[in-house]
């Protein structure tokens, strides 16, 4: 079966420039524009990795992240965070909150996102 | 001209607005003015005739003591930020009257406005960096998606465009991550994780990464060890090392093939010494006093090498001068250059 990914990201051609992406690589996608959604997706569909930005109406991702690990349901759904925010102690609290990986969105290409979904996916 | 009276003058100290505290040369209060007076919210009364030790008594007057210490030390604008949006400068001068020594005066300058203006201009450039960094990925995962592409067909002209547009996105992404760079250091944010640490590890892991390069550009490098084992030294050994990276950077990126860049570490009781000389293109002499500024590339270094945006030895300034250590350089132009740096040993 094909792994499933989340992405959770408001900004509307980001986000389908990464689902296209990820279905040409054979993931099955599904997406959220909020926060809010996003926390209901994490619950509902149990993907295989959430890929979640930071800044996001509503809730931002770091109330996600701390909500998604708290919920012994969705807490061990593996999540990369992928954010324009980058200083270091934004990288620190999303680690500290569970993150399994912190990318800063321009400095990566949508192959290298891939591959470390891949990375997380079969670790 | 008529000479000026002893009233006229304790009412011009008691009108500038910079507040003044005068100890004498019992370390007593001689003097306070009434812009100290309402900086600290103290009457003059409470504290002339005490000493710096009862300032601790006082609210806010107890900041001048954490700042200064009992011997009250000689300081050249420290910034002491009281709360309540009060943010002073201190300047304490020995006074000195025909080579008598008649106390100490501290000068309290108000930077509020300065302070709070420089903080909202950081604020500014972090915000508009990471909002540039969404467009910006936009623009260079297009550009990757198209290449990628293949029902696209394009030839090669096409293709190169493309490719030409993703260079360009890179471009711009790491002007914006250098922005950022500057804005953090500025802060000071992340200077001060100073830990005891190996300074020769450090800068060995920096050469490490710059054989590749200097064999590929044909650059011999030198490297003179300290005599002896360096004694740990207190620093961020993150920031340290992009001091030295930056350093070494431009000795390679500035020298043409064939030439040498040499690396120096020495080391008294009191402070290391780094040094770096290659025999590249030099710094003009009118410009040199503009090397350690923000964005400044020398007129030569341009011409010699279209890349880089001027910002290297700003941070590296500033990182050395947050750890108490000192920078400057040697160049002639066509002839080469030596940059060094201090950094002290504490005990």
């Amino acid at each position: 079966m094909n792994k499933k990914i989340l992405i959770v990201e408001d900004e509307e051609i980001l986000r389908s420039l990464l689902s296209d992406k990820l279905r040409e690589e054979g993931f099955e996608v599904i997406e959220a524009i909020d926060g809010e959604t996003g926390l209901e997706k994490i619950k509902k569909e149990k993907p295989d990795l959430v890929l979640l930005d930071l800044v996001l109406p509503g809730i931002d991702g770091y109330e996600v992240l701390r909500r998604a690990k708290e919920d012994s349901e969705t807490a061990k759904v593996p999540i990369m965070v992928l954010s324009n925010l980058g200083q270091q102690e934004e990288i620190k609290k999303a680690l500290d909150l569970g993150a399994r990986s912190y990318l800063i969105k321009s400095n990566f290409s949508l192959e290298e996102i891939s591959q470390k979904i891949n990375e997380i996916i079969n670790s | 001209m008529e000479e000026i009276g002893k009233n006229e003058i304790l009412a011009i100290l008691e009108n500038i607005e910079d507040g003044l505290i005068v100890f004498d040369k019992k370390g007593k209060v001689s003097l306070v003015n009434s812009a100290a007076e309402n900086f600290f919210e103290v009457k003059r009364e409470d504290i002339l005739g005490r000493g710096i030790n009862d300032f601790l008594k006082f609210q806010k007057l107890k900041y001048i003591f954490y700042l200064l210490g009992e011997e009250i030390k000689e300081v050249y604008r420290k910034e002491m930020d009281l709360g309540d949006n009060l943010i002073l400068e201190v300047t304490v001068t020995l006074i000195n009257s025909q080579g008598n020594n008649l106390g100490k005066v501290v000068i309290l300058h108000d930077v509020t406005r300065e302070k709070t203006a420089d903080k909202m201009k950081t604020e500014f450039v972090s915000v508009a960096a990471h909002q540039l960094r969404t467009p910006l990925s936009a623009i260079k995962w297009i550009f990757e998606k198209l290449s990628e592409d293949r029902s696209l067909k394009l030839n090669e002209k096409q293709q190169k465009l493309i490719r030409e547009g993703i260079d360009s996105a890179d471009r711009v992404i790491s002007i914006v991550n250098d922005l950022l760079d500057i804005v953090r250091i500025e802060e000071g944010r992340e200077v001060y994780k100073l830990a005891s640490s190996d300074f020769e590890k450090v800068l060995n892991s920096v050469i490490e990464t710059y054989q590749e390069v200097m064999k590929k550009r044909n650059i011999k490098f030198e490297y003179y060890a300290p005599s002896r084992k360096l004694p740990k030294i207190k620093m961020d050994p993150q920031k340290i090392s992009l001091v030295v990276q930056n350093l070494l950077d431009n000795a390679i990126r500035y020298t043409p093939p064939g030439g040498i860049v040499r690396v120096e570490v020495e080391a008294d009781r009191e402070k290391l010494k780094f040094s770096i000389s290659d025999t590249g293109i030099g710094i003009p002499e009118k410009e040199k006093i503009h090397v350690f500024k923000k964005f400044f590339r020398s007129s030569n270094a341009i011409k010699f090498q279209t890349e880089g945006n001027g910002i290297g030895l700003y941070i590296a300034k500033n990182i050395i001068k947050a750890h108490g250590g000192e920078i400057w350089f040697e160049s002639e132009e066509n002839k080469g250059t030596t940059f060094y740096f201090t950094l002290p040993i504490k005990k």
